[in-house]
């Protein structure tokens, strides 16, 4: 595999709520190779969203560094991060998260709209991310017209459509039925395997996990298991991970 | 800018919420425009600096007291003066009491100096030599001609009130001015029938030969007739305006108060409007700016968002008005307050007022929603999940 493109060191997130001081996460370290799959598991209020965050570069750690390639996220000015993150991360949300008002073609241009594109290259970009989700037919349809499946599809070829290196995504198919939760987790697949992007995913289901190389389990706030699938059997190795922490 | 069509989609996510404020905005304005042109005209110079050479001297204690007609020519010897004009107010009716049949009625002893007085004023139909050599005749406004239908020639019967006669008058001669809502005849007219108002006008107008002479024989004038049994209050005709407008009351602060309390009931509106958009969005801000967008972006969304939604209702109101203004204009000419009209126009800026209200309502309505969205921290508007 290659060098680490997520270096986390020491990471500690607190909340502060009245006097209350939350930690969400204590001491965390892990470090991400570039072109890997990971799948981060957890019970509820684990951190897992809140890690997904810092990784993504769209909150800051209370002490502790990340670095995301050459970027030290961690300690970034707002400003920089928002660009960083428009050039470098595709986010991928449970609830899609699509403007209701743009048809799928204009939702998919909106990171785009950033950047110093022309009209032209916009539109190339936007075709090219819809074709990699399966979605080529569907550019003038609005959210409500799409199926939920659809809808992430969309999400994701949002995500993509500026080509970051790094793909997170929290519960993508936590609000899908089995068959479209599938096509999706193929999807995510396709875009580590063949496109070579990094992804984190966040997920509650074994199966999705089963997907990953490697699985991180999370729980209050360390991290607990931490399994490699092997090259070869790599889902087998992992659903066998996935029944123990599941089992005890 | 690229975002802006987002804007334009944005605002009419809600469109019947969106409508309805749009209409609360245009109907607001459309009468801020109109309540501001009546603001306007009581300011405006119909006669266009023509009153600046005029003066009006009336009895001290009232317009309603009569002056002697015998102050002609002690008036006239005063340096400064040009003309000397007789007049007096009729009154009466015109065939029945109704605001429709509403105009104003003057007699005048000085026929022959009407225009010279009024220079503002041409004839247009008839001439002014065939009214004044007719002692019945009948100068008339071209606007009355039109709402009447009158013909140059025509006989108009006017019944007196403060005058107990029944005049009938021949259109001889028909004038076109700012205000043409005015009928004049000869004062011989009412003599004739009653002839103990003989030696008695209503009050005097003088055209004056330069602005020093307007300033200054207003003091001497009444100085001179301070101790006789009619003495004279000389005003500019100006100020002479001015008095009838405080006698309405302080209608000036009422209307800027109306006016006032319109702009900001608009503003309560639109504000509303846009936190309710802001507040249904707070998720999906905070997914465009973990996409990237900054701070500055989404304060430019919200703002541009309030901004267009304001100019919308602004402007159509603006417009509106606009276009209603000449068909509003002739309707006031033909009321009873028809000399108000002659003041009235399209002011350029009644419109500028409106066009800034306008904006100044988008900016102000959309500030505070504008900066909430931009500084929510991301992760809390994702936690927020509707
Ligand atoms: N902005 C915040 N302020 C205060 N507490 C917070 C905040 N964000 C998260 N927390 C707390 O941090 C803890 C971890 O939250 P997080 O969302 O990371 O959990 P999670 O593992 O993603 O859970 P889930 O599986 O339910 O999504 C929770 O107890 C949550 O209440
Ligand atoms: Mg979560």
């Amino acid at each position: 595999m290659g060098k680490p493109l997520i270096r986390i060191e020491n990471v500690v997130k607190q909340y502060t709520r009245d006097t209350q001081v939350l930690t969400v996460l204590d001491g965390l370290s892990l470090e991400v190779e570039e072109g890997d799959f990971v799948a981060l598991m957890g019970p509820s209020g684990s951190g897992k969203t809140t890690l997904l965050n810092l990784v993504a570069g769209i909150d800051r750690p209370t002490s502790g560094t990340i670095h995301v390639g050459d970027a030290e996220v961690s300690s970034m000015s707002e400003g920089a991060l928002a660009r960083w993150r428009s050039q470098h991360v595709g986010f991928i949300f449970q609830l899609y998260n699509l403007v209701p008002v743009l048809t799928a073609f204009e939702n998919v241009e909106l990171p785009l709209l950033l950047t110093r594109l022309s009209k032209a290259d916009r539109r190339r970009q936007v075709e090219t991310a819809l074709g990699v989700v399966g979605l080529s037919d569907r550019m003038d349809h609005y959210p409500r017209q799409l199926s939920g499946g659809q809808e992430q599809r969309v999400a994701i070829a949002r995500a993509i459509a500026t080509d970051p290196t790094l793909l997170v995504a929290d519960e993508p198919t936590g609000d899908l039925d089995a068959r479209s939760g599938e096509e999706i987790l193929v999807l995510l697949e396709r875009l580590n395997h063949e496109f070579g992007k990094t992804v984190v995913m966040v997920t509650h289901d074994p199966k999705a996990a089963a997907r990953a190389h490697r699985l991180v389990h999370l729980d209050k706030g360390v991290l607990k298991e931490d399994v490699r699938a092997k090259e070869a059997a790599g889902s087998i190795g992992l659903a066998a991970a996935v029944e123990v922490s599941a089992g005890k | 800018m690229k975002l802006l069509p987002l804007v334009f989609k944005n605002l009419f996510r809600k469109k019947t919420r969106s409508l309805l404020t749009i209409g609360s905005i245009l109907l607001p304005l459309f009468v801020i425009c109109i309540l501001g042109t009546m603001l306007r005209a009581l300011d405006s110079d119909p006669s266009n600096g023509k009153g600046m050479y005029r003066l009006i001297v009336r009895h001290k204690v009232s317009i309603t007291n009569w002056l002697p007609a015998a102050y002609d020519p002690k008036i006239r010897q005063l340096p400064g003066v040009v003309e000397v004009l007789r007049m007096n107010w009729f009154g009466g009716s015109y065939v029945d009491q109704s605001a429709r049949n509403q105009f104003a009625r003057f007699s005048t002893s000085d026929a022959d100096r009407f225009l010279k007085v009024f220079d503002e004023a041409t004839v247009v139909e008839g001439s002014e030599k065939e009214w004044v050599d007719d002692r019945s005749g009948l100068l008339v406004g071209r606007l009355l001609m039109k709402k009447y239908g009158w013909k140059l020639g025509q006989k108009v019967t006017l019944k007196g009130d403060i005058y107990p006669v029944t005049l009938e008058l021949t259109i001889r001669a028909v004038f076109e001015a700012p205000d043409e809502t005015g009928v004049y005849f000869h004062h011989e007219a009412i003599e004739e029938a009653l002839p103990r108002v003989k030696g008695f006008v209503g009050w005097y107008w003088i055209k004056t030969a330069s602005l020093e002479a307007t300033e200054r024989i207003p003091a001497q004038l009444d100085a001179m007739f301070e101790n006789s049994s009619f003495p004279t209050k000389t005003e500019t005709e100006k100020e002479f305006q001015n008095g009838w407008v405080s006698m309405l009351g302080n209608v000036k602060l009422l209307v800027t108060s109306i006016c006032t309390i319109i702009v900001f009931v608009i503003l309560l509106i639109a504000a509303n409007t846009m936190a309710m958009a802001a507040r249904e969005r707070v998720t999906e801000i905070a997914v465009l700016r973990t996409l990237g967008f900054r701070k500055r972006q989404i304060l430019g969304l919200v703002l541009g968002e309030s901004l267009l939604l304001s100019l919308f209702g602004g402007v159509l109101g603006v417009a509106l008005y606009a276009l209603l203004f000449p068909g509003f204009r002739e309707a006031v000419a033909n009321s009873p307050m028809g000399g108000f009209a002659a003041g009235m126009k399209l002011f350029p800026e009644i419109l500028a007022v409106a066009f800034a209200v306008t904006v100044f309502v988008g900016l102000v309505a959309g500030l505070a929603p504008a900066v909430r969205s931009a500084q929510r921290s991301i992760t809390d508007g994702l936690r927020q999940v509707g």
